[in-house]
């Protein structure tokens, strides 16, 4: 149904892999196509990563220093995962550069203006209640536990990717991982235990 | 009372669920700032400023910079002469729109989103991270499909007068992105829908499905059919898309409570 043909029409204009292939020969337009594909997504990470406020310039330096590193990206590999490796190295020089190490503020998105939540189903208000501090809680883990927690569930990378996106062993992943859900647990999971129960 | 992996699985889905409404700043457009960068002496390299002063005031003088930036209630990216087709984005409600090639699409089997599932349309609504919304006009949907672990729900209609038509509902207002489609700007056209903005694309064209690490998934990919509207309500967007005119698609959005 949707065959190749359909696709025709538009096949003069250029995919990642050839993208990749011209920025490499010094393409700056083609790198350009790139820079605008992946800006939300490199963003995101950064931003949940730890960068915060400065994931702006995170992100721009990223994109300046993965065009440098062209030559190291392979044939055939996803730019997407390559260019997050990089947001994330950037983001660790960043928050190591930092006096203090801030925990980072996360909270919802749909912070309800004229009280939308507030009409819904008090089923709905309570999980949204409860959302909001689970997210709050992620951003007051200690950075190792929270940037896997991160990748893994809010970028949803799997445990592999997340190893190489943040550059640490699989086992630290996986024991990170295991520390930091069990941490949540002791606030969540039992409170709820005590509501359902109770 | 709960075993040792089940308190898991259940954190884990309310962390993805979390995921999903986590709040997280706009987007720069970096096209301009990097592209100058880039195109500067290697002299002008630079670290990251160590803290956010310096960094936010040469981060305005960037944005300050992309001269050409227009923005009417979406952005639309300045283009670098000479190869608009390549850079063109408009991006709105979670949808970005490019000018150009669209992904190679799957091996002709039919595309599908991943990990779609078959449900009734309370469990959809149990299932998904939002409230959904259904258009009066249209009725109950023949088919509801929740995809991606509750982020896309679809309702396909298969007989309506303007043949099958499929609605795409996901979480509205985040930073991040669900779907590209790669379309001519010229079909797009800016409509109101119950008061708020809205756009409706003539013609097919290519659509492929963004999971939640930003990774557009290939096997996703498709031509869509006949038209698409797509509008928000502040908690959901809304993506309609069948073979109907303007007015009829409108008639459907705006009776979706």
């Amino acid at each position: 149904m949707y065959s190749g043909r359909a696709f025709g029409r538009l096949r003069r204009v250029i995919n990642d892999a050839e993208a990749v292939a011209r920025a490499r020969d010094g393409d700056l337009d083609a790198y350009a196509a790139l820079v605008a594909r992946y800006t939300v997504r490199a963003h995101r990470a950064a931003f949940l990563l730890g960068a915060g406020e400065e994931a702006d310039d995170v992100v721009q330096e990223s994109f300046v220093k993965a065009f440098r590193h062209l030559a190291r990206f392979r044939v055939g590999e996803p730019f997407g995962p390559w260019l997050l490796r990089i947001v994330a190295n950037e983001t660790r020089n960043l928050t190591r550069s930092r006096r203090r190490r801030a925990a980072l503020t996360l909270r919802l998105a749909t912070a309800q203006p004229g009280g939308a939540a507030a009409d819904g189903p008090v089923a709905e208000v309570l999980a949204a209640e409860r959302r909001a501090r689970l997210v709050a809680a992620v951003g007051g883990l200690p950075a190792r536990e929270r940037q896997v927690l991160v990748c893994r569930y809010f970028l949803d990378l799997s445990e592999a990717e997340t190893a190489r996106v943040l550059a640490r062993p699989l086992g630290s992943v996986k024991s990170s991982t295991s520390r930091a859900l069990n941490r949540l647990r002791g606030l969540f999971v039992d409170e709820q235990d005590r509501v359902t129960n109770g | 009372m709960a075993d040792r992996g089940s308190w898991r699985r259940e954190l884990e889905a309310e962390l993805r669920a979390a995921g999903r409404v986590v709040a997280v700043p706009p987007a720069p457009d970096l096209t301009g700032a990097v592209r100058q960068r880039l195109a500067a002496p290697a002299r002008r390299r630079r670290h990251l400023p160590a803290l956010g002063t310096a960094g936010s005031r040469r981060g305005m003088a960037w944005r300050a910079a992309l001269a050409g930036l227009v923005t009417i209630g979406v952005l639309l990216i300045a283009t670098p002469q000479g190869r608009a087709a390549i850079t063109g984005v408009l991006r709105f409600a979670g949808i970005e729109l490019r000018q150009g090639q669209g992904p190679t699409p799957g091996h002709g089997r039919g595309a599908s989103l991943p990990g779609v599932r078959r449900m009734t349309l309370a469990q959809a609504r149990h299932r998904a991270g939002f409230p959904l919304l259904v258009p009066a006009a249209l009725g109950r949907p023949d088919e509801v499909a929740v995809s991606g672990g509750g982020r896309v729900v679809s309702l396909i209609y298969t007989r309506t007068p303007h043949g099958q038509l499929r609605l795409d509902e996901f979480a509205g207002h985040l930073n991040m992105l669900m779907f590209e489609k790669f379309i001519q700007f010229a079909h797009v056209t800016e409509v109101r829908v119950n008061g708020s903005k809205g756009l409706w694309l003539t013609g097919p064209h290519d659509l492929i499905y963004i999971n939640a690490a930003g990774v557009p998934v290939a096997a996703s990919a498709r031509m869509t059919t006949g038209n698409t509207l797509i509008w928000g309500t502040g908690r959901v967007v809304l993506r309609l898309e069948g073979r109907l005119g303007t007015a009829a698609a409108l008639v459907v959005a705006r009776s979706a409570r």
